[in-house]
């Protein structure tokens, strides 16, 4: 029997081969992560923590600390990691993008939320010369906030057939309706406005988008408190005249920004997942369970090892899209099943993790008592939205069937 | 293929090999294979061979394509797509644990008999519970019966179990040394499999060519093995995915093609999401450059997603299906069985789940190479 340890010759051998690799992460990408951690590492702790906390409290809207944190990676030149530099982007690709994002999430730290990575994309896409030129210089300075009006009460899964009417008049369009879960409004210095120009019957064909700042006389905003502590808003709008510079594409035609915007949206959802997992294993460690041997510890270590599994499949539907992105390509279903693997899961951790947790798990957050900080609880109470915001998960389902695989409606 | 880092050359690679398996390889074909004695058509299993699938990952110096584990992945991915039994995924499993733990050309004989077309196995059970130990100059085995696909059809039986003392042992077996303890028994699927009782079996050093290897270099050969079995299983599911597609445009119900129901179409996606995941998680094992210990979690993580999608995916497609589904007559059933006896041959559910909380959630916070 021979004994030698062939260990020396695996550390040649990786699980490729070794040869022909096409590594979708390269030297060049993992240089820019060391980078963009290095930077971050150096950031004034006392912002830091206070952002992190902030983001953890109501991730949607960036208040004083995040906007505050964006304004200073702004002006370290670390807004807007893909756009081009006529922009004053780094130009870097949307793989890098992508490592951005899930860095900043796993930081729980915001990364420019929908202004960012959903309007300034589709402003790029879609917007006029004139408009790029208004809007893309400030929201890569992190001036600028934007909400999202396209909800009504009477219209949210079935979006085309929304009644807020903007009515032309002369330049201007004057608009009159109600919008609701306009999250971020509060904060927000601009909405992205879904009107009705044409018909009822036009449905989709009818529908104009336009930018209109908050302060425009005649809005008014008021707040929806929710179950998690998250706030959202409902928008009223009384004869609020908007220049007609300010509609998105042609009229009637609002419904192509609508959609573009959607799947940018569905794309932007990240390593939240991982850092729930990360609060749990935390919890387990305290309690002995993490490595430990007995009934209880396998139970959850074998929940939690499948959970790992999903956590993995989520980092890497996000990556798919980012490198169609890259590539030119527009994610649609690949767009879809991210959102939707990314919401149940992260509703899937704080579940069953406090499953695992049992009573103590009925703690409220803020209570120094509560496991694992109380992040599950809260994660729970704000998981609803996960599945239905962005468009319902049923009706991403519908995209996957019909986009990949040619269903009928 | 997911599209994400697949050279042109593999592209071809994959399909070349998806045109020769579905030139041939139909329901009628796999259920009249099921009724041989071999299992297998030896014709076939040549031209198998000329194609050079059995060495594509094997060196040149043994008349191997110098190809990589990514090749050998893509050809079981169509293996898998076309629910095709054959030896050739355990003679791949066999030749990549030698060449992972051994690149001194001891074993140059058998990786170029296996080129030839002379299958080999490899015998690892995924629940350890097969171990040897050093007596006299000898290695003496210890441990409960185990199954072993195609065993009866190959020549040498390469054996990767652990040790007593946290080293493991590897092994090359002449299969008619260990006929007198294995049975031929029944498999749930297509492919062959024989029961070996070796508790007590003590094999002479200087015969079987063993060698004490470590924990983590066994370990890392047997991820790289189970690669291939993982990229079969993701081949099966996106089969089954296509097929379900069409037949839910085909079939009419209520005058109207039954993906025409949201029901049904809900299905599909879900179907789509499990066999994307489990593809996502296998390329990006198979793309690794670094050999470390991150690379064999994600290694396992995609084995574990390979064999819970292909699984999930055969039993919403039976439901869409309907009977149709459930007769012998349509291939679905043997996916539906591949699907469960791919998955169980990575043992038991509970035991890969704790490994992969071991290296996914206790070792990876130390790990600099893994991103986050």
């Amino acid at each position: 029997l021979t004994t030698r340890d062939p260990d020396e010759n695996l550390t040649a051998l990786p699980m490729s081969g070794g040869h022909r690799v096409q590594s979708v992460i390269g030297a060049e990408q993992l240089t820019f992560l060391g980078q963009l951690r290095d930077y971050l590492d150096a950031l004034d702790p006392a912002l830091l923590e206070a952002t992190r906390a902030e983001n953890i409290a109501d991730p949607m809207q960036p208040r004083e600390h995040g906007r505050r944190f964006l304004r200073q990676l702004a002006r370290d030149g670390w807004l807007g990691v893909s756009w081009p530099t006529e922009y004053g982007g780094q130009g870097r690709s949307e793989i890098e993008h992508w490592l951005f994002a899930e860095e900043l999430y796993n930081r729980r730290l915001p990364n420019g939320l929908l202004t960012l990575n959903v309007i300034g994309p589709t402003l790029m896409l879609m917007g006029s010369p004139e408009q790029k030129a208004q809007y893309l210089p400030q929201i890569i300075k992190g001036d600028l906030v934007f909400a999202i009006g396209y909800s009504e009460p009477d219209a949210g899964s079935d979006l085309a057939s929304l009644r807020t009417r903007a009515v032309r008049d002369g330049d201007d369009y004057v608009v009159n309706g109600q919008k609701v879960w306009t999250t971020g409004a509060s904060v927000a210095t601009h909405c992205w406005l879904a009107a009705r120009t044409g018909t009822p019957e036009d449905r989709h064909r009818g529908v104009s988008l336009f930018i209109v700042p908050m302060d425009a006389p005649g809005i008014e905003v008021t707040p929806i408190v929710t179950q998690g502590g998250e706030r959202t808003t409902a928008v009223f709008f009384d004869d609020v005249r908007i220049p007609a510079s300010q509609r998105i594409v042609a009229e009637n035609d609002g419904w192509s920004a609508i959609v573009c915007a959607l799947n940018f949206e569905r794309l932007f959802y990240h390593n939240e997942p991982r850092w729930e997992l990360e609060q749990l294993a935390q919890w387990a460690e305290a309690e002995d369970l993490l490595s430990g041997d007995g009934a209880e510890a396998h139970a959850l270590q074998e929940r939690m090892g499948e959970l790992a599994v999903d956590v993995e499949i989520c980092r890497l539907f996000a990556l798919r899209g980012a490198s169609l992105l890259a590539k030119g390509a527009v994610p649609v279903a690949e767009a879809s099943a991210n959102k939707v693997w990314w919401g149940e899961l992260r509703q899937r951790i704080c579940n069953s993790g406090l499953d695992l947790i049992g009573e103590a798990g009925t703690l409220a957050h803020g209570s120094p008592y509560a496991p694992a900080h109380g992040h599950l609880e809260h994660g729970l109470q704000s998981s609803p939205v996960w599945r239905f915001g962005g468009g319902t998960n049923e009706i991403q389902l519908d995209l996957i069937a019909r986009h990949r695989l040619g269903m009928p409606r | 293929m997911s599209g994400l880092s697949y050279t042109d050359e593999e592209r071809e690679l994959a399909a070349t090999a998806r045109s020769f398996l579905t030139s041939f390889v139909d329901n009628g074909y796999l259920n009249a294979q099921s009724e041989t004695e071999r299992g297998y058509e030896a014709g076939c299993w040549q031209r198998i061979c000329e194609l050079g699938w059995t060495g594509v990952h094997l060196p040149g110096r043994v008349g191997g394509s110098d190809g990589s584990l990514v090749d050998a992945a893509l050809i079981c991915r169509e293996v898998g797509r076309a629910a095709f039994a054959s030896p050739l995924l355990q003679t791949l499993r066999a030749g990549t644990v030698l060449t992972t733990l051994r690149s001194d050309k001891q074993h140059d004989d058998l990786l170029a008999a296996m080129v030839q077309g002379t299958p080999a196995v490899l015998l690892s059970p995924p629940d350890r519970t097969l171990v040897g130990e050093l007596a006299d100059g000898a290695l003496r085995l210890r441990g409960g019966a185990c199954l072993v696909e195609w065993y009866a059809a190959s020549e040498s039986v390469v054996l990767l179990v652990p040790g007593s003392d946290g080293a493991w042992w590897c092994a090359v077996v002449p299969r008619p040394m260990l006929d007198r303890y294995a049975t031929d028994v029944a498999s749930i699927d297509n492919e062959r499999v024989s029961r070996l009782e070796l508790d007590g079996l003590t094999v002479p050093g200087d015969v079987v060519r063993a060698a004490s290897v470590s924990s983590r270099s066994a370990r890392y050969a047997l991820a790289r093995a189970d690669l291939l079995r993982a990229s079969a299983m993701v081949g099966g599911a996106q089969e089954v995915v296509e097929r379900t597609a069409r037949y839910a445009l085909e079939r009419h119900q209520f005058g109207q093609p039954i993906g025409g129901f949201q029901a049904v179409r809900h299905h599909l996606a879900r179907m789509v999401i499990a066999a994307d995941g489990a593809e996502l998680l296998c390329d990006d094992a198979l793309h690794r450059a670094e050999t470390d210990a991150d690379e064999r979690a994600i290694a396992a993580a995609a084995l574990f997603a390979a064999g819970r999608s292909y699984t999930e995916v055969v039993l919403t497609a039976a439901q869409i299906f309907g009977g149709v589904g459930t007769t012998v007559e349509h291939v679905l059933h043997h996916h539906f069985r591949r699907a469960k006896a791919m998955q169980l041959r990575s043992g038991r559910r509970a035991n890969r789940l704790r490994e992969l909380h071991q290296s996914l959630v206790v070792e990876r916070a130390a790990r600099p190479s893994s991103l986050w």
